[in-house]
This record gives structure tokens, sequence and C-alpha cells, in this order.
């Protein structure tokens, strides 16, 4: 079973009361919402009166809130892109760390990230 | 009649908003971006619907009348009908609302 991902990309404001029912009656309330509806005539009718206001994919499967959510968020942890000499490096040698760190990345290392 | 207290329709009116008569490049390229989604939303429904056998009925009607964007003539694009204006025509930027209402087909002849 497919659904509409649809989400809600201009806002309603301003615009006739029906338009803003329909929307409420898809569930959508503020910019950038997502909601999903089967794939039916019934809500490719809706999708169709408010189509200047949503973009829409078919998807296989409705996810859920804290999915959708999950999209959102980055990736975690960081990219150090170059490597930096450091206040304890004195012995090492910074240039001694920094060839270490690009013999673990190896292919990263020639492009300038080290991923940590 | 000049220097600053020459008077001007904002300064003697107060409030005067000018909507220029035509647009500008930009404003019409971000119009085709949002006929293209309209375009964009019409094919995704109805392929799914196409995929499970049902039909639409504003659906089909809105496919048999609306040209998409690539059939459209740039006259229909920026301008549209009206019957007050010098050669029935206006920007389409005069419409009320016109970043979120569909105003594609005009009178034929016009």
């Amino acid at each position: 079973m497919s659904f509409f991902r649809i989400t809600l990309h201009r806002s309603a404001i301003g615009l006739p009361k029906r338009t803003r029912g329909v929307l409420a009656a898809l569930g959508l309330h503020k910019r950038a919402q997502v909601v999903f509806h089967p794939v039916e005539a019934q809500f490719a009718g809706m999708i169709m009166k408010v189509k200047e206001l949503v973009q829409v994919e078919e998807v296989d499967r409705a996810l859920t809130k804290r999915e959708v959510h999950a999209q959102r968020q980055p990736e975690k942890g960081f990219f150090v892109e170059r490597a930096v000499p450091r206040m304890g490096d004195v012995g090492v040698g910074v240039l001694g760390r920094v060839a270490a760190l690009q013999g673990q990345g190896q292919g990263q290392a020639q492009e300038g990230e080290v991923r940590l | 009649m000049f220097g600053p207290f020459r008077i001007t329709n904002p300064l003697s009116g107060g409030l005067l908003w000018k909507i220029p008569w035509r647009m500008s490049a930009p404003q019409k390229y971000r119009q085709r971006q949002r006929l293209r989604a309209v375009d964009k939303v019409v094919e995704t429904l109805s392929t799914a619907l196409a995929k499970k056998g049902e039909t639409l009925k504003s659906l089909e009607l809105w496919k048999n009348d609306m040209p998409t964007e690539a059939e459209m003539l740039a006259k229909d694009k920026y301008t549209m009908f009206d019957r007050k204006a010098k050669r029935y025509r206006k920007g389409i930027h005069k419409l009320p609302k016109w970043t979120r209402v569909s105003q594609r087909v005009n009178p034929p002849g016009f």
C-alpha cells in the first residue's frame, strides 16, 4: 500500500476559508509539516484543491512523526577538515601527528578530510 | 516644484503603493518554478492513482484543460486577460495572491 507524503510548502494565510478547511482536513496546520495519507481518489481530490501550496511524493509506507523528525536531524559527530597544531604537540611534532592521521584515513586523508 | 518639499503623490497623500506594470526577470523565473511545482504535484497524483487503476474527475479536467508550464506561451505565463486594460492584458502579478493561485488559461482570441 502506498502513501502520499504531503508537505505544506506555502502558507494559506489570506486564502479562502474553503482552502484552509481542506488543509485542516488533511491535517496540515503549519508550514513544512509533513503528513501521510493513503493513495486514494478521496485524498487525491483534497490535494488537488491545495496543489499550489503543497509538495507531494508517493512513498511505500507512512512514517511516524518520530521518523520524520529523525530524517530532519543532522548526522551526529563532526568532520575535521584539516589537522591543526595543538598545545600538547611539542614533543610529537605537528607533522608527525598529521602524518599519523593521514595514515589512518588512507584514501580519505588525500581529500583533506579525516573522520574522527 | 523642486527640492525636498515638492508635491509628489507619496508626499501629499501618505501611503501610496505602486505595482510595476511588468514583472522582473527573477519574478518570472520564480513564477515558472511555481508553475512547474504544480505540474509535478498533478503528475504525482495521476501516476499514483493510475497504478491503482483509479480516476479522479478534477484531475482529468485539469489535465484536459490546463497546459503544462512547457506548453504555455510566455504571454499566458506572465500576463492575464483584463477587459479594462489597454490591449486587454495586465501583468499576472496584479492578481491578488498571485503566487498561490493558478491562472493559466485566458479567453480565446485575447
